[in-house]
């Protein structure tokens, strides 16, 4: 087409060259008017031409346009399925990795182990030969044999919980059946209660006692049992009871579980006094006081009967507030005692003095615990001591019997009731209450006795003596202890300290011819065990005392000393008479062997009687003081 | 138990005591046949407690009182009813100690068992006298052997080693001071105190309780007065003013020194009879 339209143009351009010269012109003219149609010819060809040419050119182009425009789209249409497949790449290999990323639940169920697994599987499960190979199958097999024992085990469990139901209705019918049978049996008890009487088993009694021992305070619990304890294993003569009111009992003191309950009512007393607005300050200041030494309504008896059926009533109270507690005497003899009748006879078997220093050193006028002293402070009471008489002595071997300890060195907050201290202090306490009792009842008869100057010495204790005795007993006076004292013979036995208050002191008067011979004695609570000390002032020929004549310390010695000799018969309570009647021989012997004074007239006053080996011994130049039975000689020891 | 031991304390009587050779430790005897060694060293020194002046041990040397003590130079010689036992004083405080011997001196009667209330060492012999209740004087060899000087009538009390002659003193109950010669046993001199009126107090008795002597002087006394004697012509010579009866009485260089036993005091005299002072507790 290009060359072509080339050509058709070539031939233009030579053809505008090659124009005929000037000459002809009117051929010229027609000439030119024929060139000029046949140039609008052309012309009109070559437009047709190049409009063909033209259009040619466009569908050309088009063309090309629609074929760039197809590949386009297919390109495109590949393109797309490009996007297409990666996107699908990718959500698979999203899917794999979470395919294999996949924890299947199946991993966290504990499987048994292999060995256990192909162990205990029954071969149809376990299908040893395939799951060997094939882990996949070996799992499978496992989880199966995981199924089958779950069931298995969820069975077991419906049975065990259908079994315990009917178990628990079994409980049930047997407990209705028990609590029908309880009115039952007390009904039973009731009805025995006369058959009991009479066979004397008492067992209602102590049931009783039971019941009320319940709302006793810890320590006089603690008491009640082992007493009960005691009196049962080892001692057929104790008996143990309760006393009081058990309403108020319970009123006023719940067991320690109801702690609340507890605080409630102690907050309702308190409203109580509170409430109670007396006039005057000292009033309050009493009821103070009676608030702070309240006793518990509850108190344990204790009854010891001895041989010769004489008792020792002991009651055992409990002050709440102080958290000690007390105890009063009692004595009664089954025959009426011979009381002494001198001035400033001292009853023995009193109330107030029975009990004292039965362990050496405890008066029972002190509180034992040292807590009380503040709370005695607050209500202005000095000390105990004033009110013993009513409340009862603190002892402390009560506070013991109750198992409260109250250490000196380490203050304790809550002193509570303990068991083993009671228990261990049971059997030696009640031992000492019996002898303290038959030691006071046998001096008490030794005093109605010697009051009347009789010495009374009994058949066994006859061979300590000779059997002439001259001197003799003529008076038996009770003494104060400021008194004893005061004597100026006494004083090396005051600072020895074996003299103090709670002991008792008399002074005893022999005589025989001219001289009288006066002896102080110190009592000591502990009798018979801790002997009676002797001291003595002899007055003939001047007044003779241990200070001035080893003689007289010598007498003093045999009788204060010596005297396990005379203890007589086993309980040894007549040390104290044997006592005296040894004193009343040695004087014997003092003034017998007295050495006659040559340069006096008159023959000797007390001629000598006793039979002596030897008048003198020693340097000291001692009189023969020690009796020998039964030759009845008397010789120096 | 303590009032037991209290009261044993009360009317306890030291009656003996005896240094030991060394003078570190001094041994006490009492009423009860019990001996108490004491550290000297211990209870004098500047840091003496109350517990140094405790005995180092007590033990029962004896049934009866022990009346006397003496110390040989490796002994300590205790006398109590009718016999004499020696302690080493090298072992006495160790606890336990046994008697290294104990002797009895042959006596006359079985009934009663007599006392020894002095025992004299005479070095010279290494011989020991003792005198006591059976009225006669034993020498005793500190190896073995005795025999008996008699002449008493009533119990020794005491006795003093005359030096220069070999002679011993012994007074007695009976209130005589006889003199005996070691070599023949036999008894040269008696002096009969109470007989002489300057000293005589028969209110007191007449035994003597104390003896001592100086060769040419003696001193006695005890119920009597103490006196002063000249031995040689056995006259008293001073009467010393003292009222009670003495128990102890020593020479010591020209003094006298004595004491009474009931009281708390050591007087001392000049021989010219006047007391120069007194010691006292």
């Amino acid at each position: 087409m290009s060359t072509e339209s080339n050509k058709k143009r070539k031939p233009k351009v030579i053809r505008s060259d090659g124009a005929p010269p000037e000459g002809k012109r009117n051929r010229s003219e027609i000439d030119l008017a024929s060139e000029i149609e046949e140039r609008r010819i052309q012309s009109c060809v070559h437009f047709m031409t190049l409009k063909k040419l033209n259009r040619l050119a466009h569908i050309r182009l088009k063309k090309g346009r629609d074929q760039t425009h197809e590949a386009k789209q297919k390109v495109d249409a590949y393109h797309l399925q490009l996007q297409n497949l990666l996107y699908e790449v990718m959500h698979l290999q999203k899917e794999i990795t979470k395919c294999l990323e996949f924890k299947s639940k199946h991993e966290e169920i504990e499987l048994v182990s292999m060995e256990e697994f192909y162990r205990e599987a029954p071969p149809e499960i376990s299908k040893c030969e395939i799951t060997m190979g094939d882990p996949h199958q070996q799992t499978l097999a496992r989880l199966d044999w995981e199924l089958e024992q779950r069931k298995r085990l969820a069975e077991k469990y419906k049975e065990c919980l259908a079994s315990k139901e009917k178990i628990l209705k079994e409980i049930e019918v047997k407990k209705e059946y028990l609590s029908s049978l309880q009115p039952r049996l007390s009904s039973i008890m009731q009805a025995s209660l006369p058959v009991q009487e009479y066979l004397f088993m008492p067992f209602d009694q102590a049931h009783k006692q039971y019941e009320t021992a319940r709302h006793l305070p810890p320590p006089l619990y603690v008491l009640f049992v082992q007493a009960s304890a005691y009196g049962q294993a080892c001692d057929k003569k104790l008996s143990v009871a309760i006393e009081g009111n058990v309403e108020e009992a319970k009123a006023l003191y719940k067991p320690p579980e109801d702690s609340q309950d507890d605080e409630s009512d102690s907050d309702a007393e308190e409203e109580q006094t509170t409430k109670r607005r007396r006039p005057t300050l000292g009033v309050q200041l009493d009821d103070k006081r009676k608030e702070m030494l309240k006793r518990h309504p509850l108190s344990v008896m204790l009854d010891l009967r001895c041989k010769d059926d004489s008792m020792l009533h002991l009651t055992f109270y409990y002050l709440m507030n102080l958290n000690i507690m007390t105890v009063k005497a009692r004595v009664s003899t089954a025959t009426e005692i011979v009381t002494p009748v001198s001035a400033g006879y001292v009853d023995l078997l009193s109330p107030d003095m029975i009990l004292s220093c039965l362990y050496p050193g405890d008066h029972g006028k002190k509180t034992p615990n040292p807590a009380n002293q503040y709370q005695f402070d607050k209500v202005g009471i000095l000390t105990l001591s004033d009110y013993v008489l009513e409340l009862g002595h603190p002892y402390l071997w009560v506070q013991k019997l109750g198992g409260l300890h109250f250490p000196k060195e380490q203050p304790q907050h809550t002193v509570t009731a303990d068991n083993s201290l009671s228990a261990s202090h049971m059997e030696t306490t009640m031992k000492l209450l019996r002898t303290r009792l038959q030691a006071r009842l046998a001096l008490t008869k030794q005093f109605a006795s010697l009051e009347h100057g009789i010495v009374p010495v009994s058949s066994e204790c006859q061979r300590l003596f000779p059997a002439k005795i001259v001197s003799r007993l003529v008076k038996w006076v009770a003494i104060a202890y400021e008194d004893y004292m005061e004597l100026p013979y006494t004083r090396d036995i005051v600072e020895a300290g074996l003299a103090e208050d709670t002991h008792l002191y008399y002074l005893a008067l022999i005589e025989r011819g001219t001289a009288k011979l006066q002896a102080a004695v110190v009592l000591n609570p502990g009798y018979s065990s801790i002997p009676p000390i002797f001291r003595l002032c002899l007055n003939w020929k001047g007044e003779k005392t241990s200070s001035n004549d080893d003689n007289i310390r010598a007498m003093e010695s045999e009788v204060s000393v010596c005297y396990r000799e005379l203890y007589g018969p086993r309980p040894g309570y007549q040390l104290l008479t044997n006592q005296l009647q040894r004193l009343c021989v040695v004087l014997d012997v003092y003034l017998e062997t007295e050495s006659h004074d040559t340069s006096v007239e008159g023959p000797k006053e007390f001629p000598q009687e006793k039979m002596c080996l030897r008048l003198v011994r020693g340097p000291s130049r001692m009189k023969p003081f020690k009796y020998n039975h039964p030759q009845g000689f008397f010789s120096h020891r | 138990m303590e009032v037991q031991r209290a009261l044993e304390r009360l009317h306890m009587t030291i009656f003996s005591q005896s240094v030991s050779p060394c003078g570190k430790f001094l041994a006490a005897g009492n009423n009860y046949g019990q001996i108490a060694i004491f550290s000297l060293s211990a209870a004098l020194s500047s840091e003496a407690k109350e517990e140094s002046k405790k005995p180092l041990v007590t033990f029962v040397a004896h049934d009866g009182p022990v009346y006397s003590l003496v110390s040989t130079d490796r002994h300590l010689l205790s006398a109590g009813d009718g016999e004499v036992k020696a302690w080493l004083w090298g072992e006495i405080i160790k606890k336990g100690c046994k008697e290294v011997w104990s002797r009895h001196p042959p006596y006359r009667s079985s009934l009663e068992v007599p006392e020894i209330n002095a025992l004299l060492l005479n070095p010279k012999e290494n011989s020991l006298l003792l005198a006591g209740g059976d009225c006669q004087l034993h020498t005793m060899d500190l190896e073995t052997g005795s025999f008996t000087l008699r002449g008493h009538t009533d119990y020794i009390h005491c006795l003093a080693l005359r030096e220069r002659s070999p002679e011993v003193l012994s007074g007695g109950e009976d209130g005589t001071v006889r003199l005996w010669d070691l070599r023949t046993g036999e008894e040269v001199q008696t002096i009969e105190v109470y007989r002489h009126e300057e000293c005589a107090r028969p209110q007191n008795g007449k035994w003597i309780g104390c003896l001592a002597t100086d060769s040419d002087w003696m001193v006695c006394g005890g119920g009597p007065a103490l006196t002063l004697w000249h031995l040689r012509s056995a006259t008293p010579t001073t009467v010393f003013p003292l009222r009670a009866p003495q128990k102890h009485v020593t020479f010591y260089q020209d003094l006298v020194l004595t004491a009474a036993g009931n009281s708390c005091r050591v007087d001392v005299f000049t021989n010219l009879g006047y007391r120069a002072f007194s010691l006292s507790f």
